[in-house]
């Protein structure tokens, strides 16, 4: 049976709709998430919440999952996911030839990073394989797979060494952020655009903060006051956010990505803004479900079929971008777009739960 | 079509022996430019674009050039990527410089988070000059022009006051949309901001068409060239050249503009 609503799978479905929205650059719908009013968007929540499943397979601490049936679980996990990107990539790829043929334009190519597949076939698929080679809005699951292969290390450091978690993760990051170490692309020069060695960080916090004991227990013994000092902090960078302020990155002192605020490093303004805003956020939960069951119940169930809401919403999006540049944007236009979109991903879930309830 | 790639790669190769002939004179007389790459690439003046690439070059005999707009293939393909033959190209032309170029590009990337990324990346490597390939994606995602306008000028007025010299890299051509209005409409932007604020454009667009012409008409060219390569490299040619010739602030008129046969 689908487990009932609950509010991870609530805000993972929230991630999931806004990532949905978001991956439609232009679109009238994209001023309406809440990147418009925050430093950090749908990508860290949706990170930090896969950390907080985590613990869903690691187990309770009084009754752990035995180590080996864990490493296998998340290692299977790990590959799963690595296998849906490969096929939903061969299908964005698919889909951008035939949109290129089509529409007589072999720009959309160039457009979503899929040109070199077609120039350098070669070195692209071994790029394709590696994950060294992404396609333009096709860049988190290749970060979530790598987050997903490290994550047997990441649990059994922690049920080794449980303290040790945090600062290895904080130091890793720090280490990353000073050094600027990241992955590189191929066979396309530049670099991932999330850097996984910095991403870890809030995979890590979200496993732990869910957690009842250490850093986890903490927060919720004095979540009361942190939202008190996260609601001017989060007030500002939505001031900041809307009137388009921010530092000057060449004014920042070195070394700068500690002050400055960057998606693909995870810089600490944005990790510290999402986790402000995640810790007022999570007051809503309790008022949605009592008085908006049907809100709660429809995201939940997006959320908890992520993977395959995912993996369709990347393709949508994908298609609606090719449709909103085959018959320009409108706002009619990009609302029927957005509308089905949704209905589309809803439907796939509403399936995917009848099954697991007829299995 | 890969022998005539092969020409163009001599082609270049015979441009950049001849700039290396002239390494360490005064001022490199620039070798003729290959017949396909003969249209009006560049729109500016190169000779009074580039003080800080200048000041640069002579303090420290190391530039630092910063791409950003769509990613390009790297020095896997054979004679490396377009970004690669201008680095080669300056090094040769000018003995004892270094020229440092980091690739920033991400495809698809709006003007906006372009923007962005370059003021991040100016942080982290001091560059001299930024090529920023900008508006193809915009106007492939609708964006309004004038939306795109004011954030390259306000770009471009930021690096100014950095000291960073600027390039800007058209749109692309593709036939299917010459009689596409946002698209034009979002090419004449870039055209406008790039002339208002007095900075190098290299006309992509124009090369492109010009290329896809000669690609029409086979008796004019040796047949079997591959003009998708071609593109780039007439970009490479374009962009490089401007900024040799930008860098001596002084222009040899004629042997730069004045189409030559190609070499076989």
């Amino acid at each position: 049976m689908p487990r009932s609503a609950n509010a991870v799978d609530f805000w993972r479905g929230f991630a999931l709709v806004e990532i949905f929205i978001n991956h439609i650059p232009g679109t009238v719908w994209e001023q309406f998430t809440h990147k418009t009013f925050s430093q950090s968007d749908s990508a860290e929540l949706f990170v930090f919440l896969a950390g907080w499943s985590l613990n869903h397979v690691v187990g309770p601490p009084d009754h752990p999952r035995p180590k080996r049936q864990l490493i296998m679980r998340l290692f299977l996990r790990a590959g799963m996911l690595y296998a849906a990107h490969m096929v939903i990539v061969m299908a964005a790829i698919a889909m951008l030839a035939i949109g290129s043929k089509v529409l007589d334009n072999p720009l959309l190519l160039e457009w979503f990073n899929a040109s070199a597949v077609f120039t350098a076939p070669v070195e692209a698929h071994i790029g394709l394989v590696f994950l060294t080679h992404q396609l333009g809005y096709f860049d988190i699951l290749p970060l979530y797979v790598v987050l997903l292969f490290l994550s047997p290390f990441i649990a059994l450091l922690h049920r080794r060494w449980p303290s040790a978690l945090l600062p290895a993760s904080a130091g890793l990051w720090f280490v990353c952020l000073v050094g600027e170490v990241t992955f590189d692309t191929w066979p396309t020069q530049g670099e991932w655009f999330f850097d996984p060695l910095c991403w870890q960080f809030a995979f890590v916090l979200g496993f732990l903060l869910a957690q009842t004991t250490g850093p986890g227990a903490w927060v919720r013994a004095h979540i009361v006051p942190i939202r008190w000092v996260a609601l001017p902090v989060i007030a500002f960078a939505a001031w900041a956010r809307w009137s388009g302020w921010e530092l000057d990155p060449t004014a920042a002192p070195e070394p700068h990505l500690l002050f400055v605020n960057d998606k693909s490093f995870l810089t600490p303004t944005r990790i510290g803004q999402f986790l402000l805003l995640a810790a007022l956020a999570s007051v809503l939960w309790e008022p949605i479900r009592r008085r908006l069951p049907s809100l709660a119940g429809a995201l939940s169930l997006l959320g908890r079929n992520s993977l395959l809401v995912f993996c369709i919403g990347s393709l949508l999006s994908l298609a609606a971008q090719i449709l909103r540049f085959a018959f320009r944007g409108s706002f009619v236009g990009d609302s029927v777009i957005v509308a089905c979109g949704l209905a589309i991903l809803f439907t796939a879930a509403a399936v995917a739960d009848w099954w697991e309830r007829q299995r | 079509m890969k022998a005539i790639s092969r020409t163009s790669a001599a082609c270049l190769v015979a441009a950049v022996t001849l700039f290396g002939r002239e390494a360490g004179s005064a001022e490199p007389r620039l070798a003729p430019v290959p017949v396909e790459c003969a249209t009006q690439g560049v729109d500016g003046a190169p000779a009074i674009g580039f003080p800080n690439l200048t000041r640069a070059m002579t303090q420290r005999q190391k530039i630092v050039a910063l791409a950003i707009g769509s990613s390009v293939v790297g020095r896997s393909r054979p004679g490396g990527d377009y970004y690669g033959l201008v680095e080669r190209f300056l090094e040769t032309t000018f003995k004892g410089l270094d020229v440092v170029l980091v690739q920033r590009g991400v495809s698809g990337e709006l003007a906006r988070d372009g923007a962005d990324r370059i003021r991040l990346e100016t942080a982290r490597f001091t560059p001299d000059v930024v090529f920023w390939q900008v508006g193809t994606a915009d106007a492939m995602a609708g964006i309004d022009p004038a939306e795109t306008r004011e954030i390259v000028r306000s770009t471009i007025r930021w690096l100014k006051e950095h000291e960073i010299d600027v390039v800007l890299i058209g749109l692309h051509y593709t036939p299917s949309l010459r009689d596409d209005g946002p698209y034009q409409a979002m090419r004449r932007a870039i055209s406008d901001v790039a002339r208002a604020e007095g900075v190098l454009r290299i006309r992509r667009y124009e090369v492109g068409e010009t290329l896809d012409r000669l690609s029409r008409s086979p008796s004019e060219t040796a047949p079997f060239t591959d003009y998708g390569s071609l593109g780039d490299t007439c970009m490479a040619e374009h962009l490089a050249r401007s900024l040799a010739t930008g860098l001596f602030a002084r222009r040899v008129r004629g042997d730069l503009d004045k189409p030559q046969p190609r070499a076989k």
